[in-house]
């Protein structure tokens, strides 16, 4: 579990000028924001035909923390950290909002940069150094055409160009080996590597300059089971070990449950609930939410038959007025079908909730489902 | 086409060791050794009307290629097939009657439906190919959205797959194999490709059509929490070999082969915090051995003798096989599917 690792760093062989490690700076500000996502909004077109695909989402990521996106396809979890990282191309637009990254420099010095108005060589000395990115199909993520290795080098010599070429191939089979793999993998090509393989030779190159954030976007979605818990139980240990935050991207919110400190469910382009892993698994607020955790089938306990969730997500060029998920929402009111519920925070627990079930004005009350108080487990978490 | 339902648990489908081998060049030797890929070794198995049978498998055990067998697409090395009591000649082509006795239907419905086509062509070729009237076609295909909850069905028909959803499409798909009345449904991996939220909806499907109407059903996952969903039997295939094999869920409630133990231990599982991950002393590699067990480089438990002798099925349970010499002392058992049981029947002990 992510929140039993200990955050301290340890000094390890790499710490030897090549990675200029900050780790220990950073694991004692734990409460220090590394990114902070501001009303943001990214559009796809312009004009009659532009489709929101992500609205107003407002997210604040905690050094070496990890924060889960859940959500299927099409609820803008990728275009949000596509546009996030200004990776997005046309026709996707940042259409408002602002994203703030906290750069910590080697002496230390925390400077916030504001990622969407970045010029493209400010962006340039951000990447990679502090913050990186591992994609969903590490085949096509990985030039097919060249060796392993130029993929480690051609990172180092773009940012790190004081290392020698003996100096960049120590650092490639050293980052190598902290993701299992043996150093002959380096003069391999893309398809000799199985896809499990594959997958760590991206999140070894993505850690290649000791960045404080990497994103992962469905990392292990394409691979089995049993190398996925391999690939998760290595990423627990390496960031035990270099202290980086991270956001965590995938459609399997039980995955998310034991790897997230947080988790933010995505439905339609918008943040739907936001609350602590164990609290959003033990007592989902959002109707999505539950019908989500009632999705998958368990692995214990009596065979009962699950329903899901009916219907089909929204088309968001064509998105439904009022809450986008109410067409689907077993607990839908009449006020659902034309207002849109913004994101307010309910309890007293930090999590917020965007749904007319929990505004108090309406005086509606809650489903019982929707009302269960995390249970001791849930809340002592963390000490265990 | 005969509306007539079949009794339950009458054997529609009946595989008795099929394997299949492919050869391929070793790389850079043109014209010396062939390397030979065992992908499916010795699967027998039965599947009987009204029946859900699951087979659960990491990519590259081999498990698509024994859908893909059991619909004829690909030719057995060796091992035969038996279709409701007749036996189906090896070699012979796959004819039109099988085809419409047994139906596959494939992981991505985006891919194996035609993106130029309405609906309503996919659907009515097939009926008209398996000699429907021309008159009753349009009627027939309207029925058969009706059957996978696709309403209102003249609004579909009409749809090109593009504006479908993924869930929608896989529903169509179904349809599509549903329209030539078969008796046998294979499923190979058909919800791996859709949104979370709908995965259920086609599941209880599958249930549905097993019940109501006693359609046999394979249905091929690498998802075992969705084998124990919806499965009557359920098969873990390893490296092209059935490594366990129980009835209803005991092999999920209580594995006994160690690669099932460490799938199972792999799937993330909430209702469980304590869950710790699970090492097998290769990680990384997919090593599989040929000589031996071919789980030994991976297990845990390998002594020098999984490294040499191939365990065979020992029974550990009341229809429940497990191919490991952990289970030695048990009694040997081939690995013939075992015959069905009724509702009701005591499973475990």
């Amino acid at each position: 579990m992510s929140a039993t690792i200990p955050r301290e760093h340890e000094p390890t062989a790499l710490d030897d000028g090549v990675t200029a490690s900050t780790g220990a700076a950073r694991g004692v500000a734990r409460r220090e924001p590394v990114l902070e996502i501001d009303h943001f909004s990214v559009d796809y077109g312009v004009g009659e035909n532009m489709v929101r695909a992500v609205s107003d989402v407002t997210l604040r990521l905690e050094r070496s923390r990890v924060l889960g996106i859940a959500g299927e396809s099409g609820s803008g979890k990728s275009t949000l950290v596509y546009a996030m990282t200004r990776l997005l191309r046309s026709p996707g637009l940042i259409s408002g909002g602002e994203v703030t990254l906290h750069v910590t420099d080697e002496a230390g010095t925390v400077t916030p940069v504001n990622l969407v108005s970045a010029t493209e060589s400010e962006l340039r000395k951000v990447r990679w150094s502090h913050v990186s990115i591992v994609l969903q199909s590490a085949l096509s993520a990985l030039n097919p055409v060249l060796r392993i290795g130029r993929e480690f080098d051609e990172v180092l010599k773009t940012h790190r160009r004081h290392l020698t070429k003996a100096q960049r191939r120590a650092r490639a089979v050293e980052l190598l080996r902290m993701v299992g793999l043996n150093e002959d993998r380096l003069d391999r090509y893309p398809h000799e590597l199985s896809g499990g393989q594959r997958q760590r030779v991206m999140i070894a190159v993505a850690l290649a300059l000791d960045p404080e954030l990497v994103i992962m976007d469905e990392p292990t979605t394409a691979l089995d089971v049993v190398t996925q818990r391999e690939i998760i139980s290595e990423l627990g240990a390496l960031r035990a070990q270099f202290g980086f935050a991270m956001i965590f991207i995938t459609h399997d919110l039980s995955l998310l449950v034991e790897l997230a400190d947080e988790i933010a469910v995505m439905y339609a382009g918008s943040i739907v609930e936001r609350a602590g892993a164990r609290e959003l698994y033990e007592a989902p607020r959002h109707p999505y939410t539950l019908g989500l955790l009632h999705s998958f089938p368990p692995l214990h306990g009596e065979r009962r038959e699950l329903t899901g969730i009916p219907g089909t997500p929204p088309d968001l060029a064509d998105p439904p007025t009022g809450c986008s998920f109410a067409p689907r929402c077993a607990f839908a009111m009449d006020r659902c079908a034309n207002d849109k519920p913004s994101l307010v925070e309910v309890g007293d627990t930090g999590r917020s909730v965007a749904c007319w079930l929990f505004d108090d004005a309406s005086g509606s009350r809650v489903p019982v489902a929707l009302s269960r108080v995390p249970s001791r487990a849930a809340t002592t978490k963390g000490e265990t | 086409m005969s509306e007539v339902q079949v009794e339950r648990d009458a054997v529609q489908l009946r595989a008795s060791h099929l394997s299949r081998d492919f050869t391929s060049r070793v790389p850079g030797r043109l014209f010396s050794a062939k390397r030979v890929t065992h992908a499916v070794e010795d699967v027998s198995l039965d599947l009987a009307a009204g029946r859900v049978v699951a087979v659960v498998g990491e990519s590259g055990s081999g498990k698509s290629v024994l859908a893909r067998m059991l619909a004829r697409i690909v030719t057995p090395t060796s091992g035969g097939l038996e279709l409701r009591g007749t036996p189906i000649p090896a070699k012979a082509k796959r004819d039109l009657a099988y085809a419409s006795m047994v139906q596959l239907v494939l992981q991505d419905p985006f891919a194996s439906i035609n993106p130029v086509h309405r609906i309503r062509h996919s659907l009515e070729r097939p009926l008209l190919i398996h000699g429907a009237e021309r008159a009753r076609v349009a009627e027939l295909a309207k029925a058969v959205l009706a059957r996978v909850s696709l309403d209102p069905s003249d609004r579909f028909l009409d749809r090109y797959p593009h504006e479908l959803s993924g869930g929608q499409l896989q529903r169509v798909s179904i349809a599509r194999a549903l329209c030539v009345q078969p008796k046998v449904l294979l499923a190979d991996e058909p919800i791996s490709m859709l949104d979370v939220s709908v995965r259920l909806g086609i599941l209880n499907l599958l249930k549905g059509l097993c019940d109501d109407e006693h359609l046999a059903v394979l249905y091929i996952t690498h998802d075992i929490a969705s084998a124990r969903y919806l499965a009557d039997e359920t098969i873990v295939m390893y490296a092209g070999q059935v490594v366990e094999q129980s009835h209803g869920t005991a092999l999920v409630d209580e594995p006994t082969h160690p690669y099932t133990q460490l799938l199972i231990a792999s799937v993330p599982d909430p209702s469980d915090p304590t869950t710790i991950a699970p090492r097998s002393p290769s990680a990384g590699t997919f090593a599989t051995a040929s000589v031996g067990c071919r789980f030994a480089p991976r297990c845990p438990h390998a002594t020098a003798r999984c490294a040499a002798e191939s365990p065979p099925a020992f029974e550990v349970g009341p229809s429940h096989l497990s191919r490991c010499w952990l289970h030695e002392g048990n009694r040997v058992a081939t690995l013939v599917a075992p015959t069905t049981r009724r509702k009701g029947e005591p499973t475990t002990t």
